[in-house]
């Protein structure tokens, strides 16, 4: 299949916002995205973005049955590993179903690896969900390993509530 | 203990910064993995982007436990972004040494922390923790963490240079 996979612009947001929609009603929680179009612009494009995209974009023949073009997306940042230094952290990869099996989701993982070299990190990092089975298969073909179960690392979240109490010095 | 002080990190700090990194990691029986050098912890934290923050605890010289160490504790942390819920507080390291520890200091850490969280607008702060670490679990969970590794199956996918390599050579 044809298509380009590129650095995303502001005009991209309105293409991203509507995939990221995509991806949590497939998983039935759209009501939980809070961020809007407006959002992304703001937080990915300004002087200090706090994340960077990449679009998956096929030719005008070629698009979907809704009439769209960009047709994948990732979302990702750089983190810091205390031991090894800089590191990219890929928060969303998405192909929209019809185009899925052409090789895309591989690109834009391939595109943030190289992004992610060229600014010196040593390690890609992701989250990935127990139930997903077919992600879990795709990502250990490319040579990931799954640090939750190896080092027995869990990922936890303070948030709401817990956030401020936590602030206030509550205990 | 009445007198500690908790500040920003300063490029002087970068030296107790890498030393408390290596004893954080010694607890956790990963000593060797840490490759980090003073020379990347001051390009990384103190240039134009930081990729991190830091804040340290110091004691002043008559409250010393250990002799010549005024650097006692430190936290490491970056801004993260969520698609559906915007800006997080990601906790990459966080450890006061063992002298120090019974005396509020920890707390008074991550009371700093999560008001800077509030403050930058994030909903939520995030960190990982190895499941075999069940003090720290413990601490973190009376204060209203909750483990997304059990409750909602993340788990923590890593890819290492080597692969990246592999991949951002594919085309």
């Amino acid at each position: 299949m044809d298509f380009t996979i590129r650095a995303a612009t502001l005009e991209d947001c309105k293409d991203i916002s509507r995939m990221i929609l995509e991806l949590a009603e497939h998983e039935k929680v759209s009501d939980q995205v809070k961020i809007t179009q407006k959002d992304l612009e703001q937080d990915g494009f300004s002087k200090n973005p706090f994340f960077h995209g990449i679009i998956a974009e096929v030719p005008e023949h070629l698009k979907s049955r809704d009439g769209h073009t960009k047709v994948g997306y990732s979302l990702y940042f750089y983190t810091y590993s205390s031991w090894k230094g800089r590191a990219v952290y890929m928060e969303d990869l998405y192909v929209m179903p019809e185009f899925r099996g052409k090789g895309i989701g591989k690109a834009l993982m391939s595109k943030v690896s190289q992004l992610g070299l060229a600014a010196g990190c040593t390690q890609l990092n992701f989250t990935v969900l127990d139930w997903n089975k077919s992600s879990l298969d795709f990502y250990l073909k490319q040579g990931c390993w799954d640090v939750t179960s190896d080092l027995g690392y869990h990922c936890m979240r303070c948030e709401g509530d817990a956030l401020e109490n936590l602030a206030q010095g509550d205990l | 203990m009445a007198l500690f002080n908790l500040r920003k990190a300063e490029p002087k700090d970068v030296p107790d910064i890498l030393r408390l990194i290596k004893e954080l990691a010694k607890y956790e029986e990963m000593e060797d993995q840490v490759i980090l050098t003073e020379k990347d912890l001051l390009e990384d934290g103190f240039g134009d982007h930081p990729f991190y923050h830091c804040v340290v605890a110091d004691v002043p010289t008559e409250h010393q436990k250990v002799e010549g160490y005024s650097v006692i504790g430190f936290a490491m942390y970056y801004f993260t972004y969520d698609p559906w819920i915007g800006k997080l507080l990601y906790l990459e390291d966080f450890y006061v040494m063992k002298e120090y520890r019974g005396f509020g200091i920890g707390s008074e850490i991550l009371k700093t922390l999560s008001d800077t969280a509030v403050k930058n607008r994030c909903s939520s702060m995030h960190f990982i923790v190895a499941e075999s670490n069940k003090a720290s679990i413990d601490f973190y969970k009376r204060r209203g963490a909750s483990d997304l590794s059990l409750q909602e199956g993340w788990r923590l996918f890593r890819i290492d240079k080597e692969n990246l390599l592999k991949m951002s050579a594919e085309e």
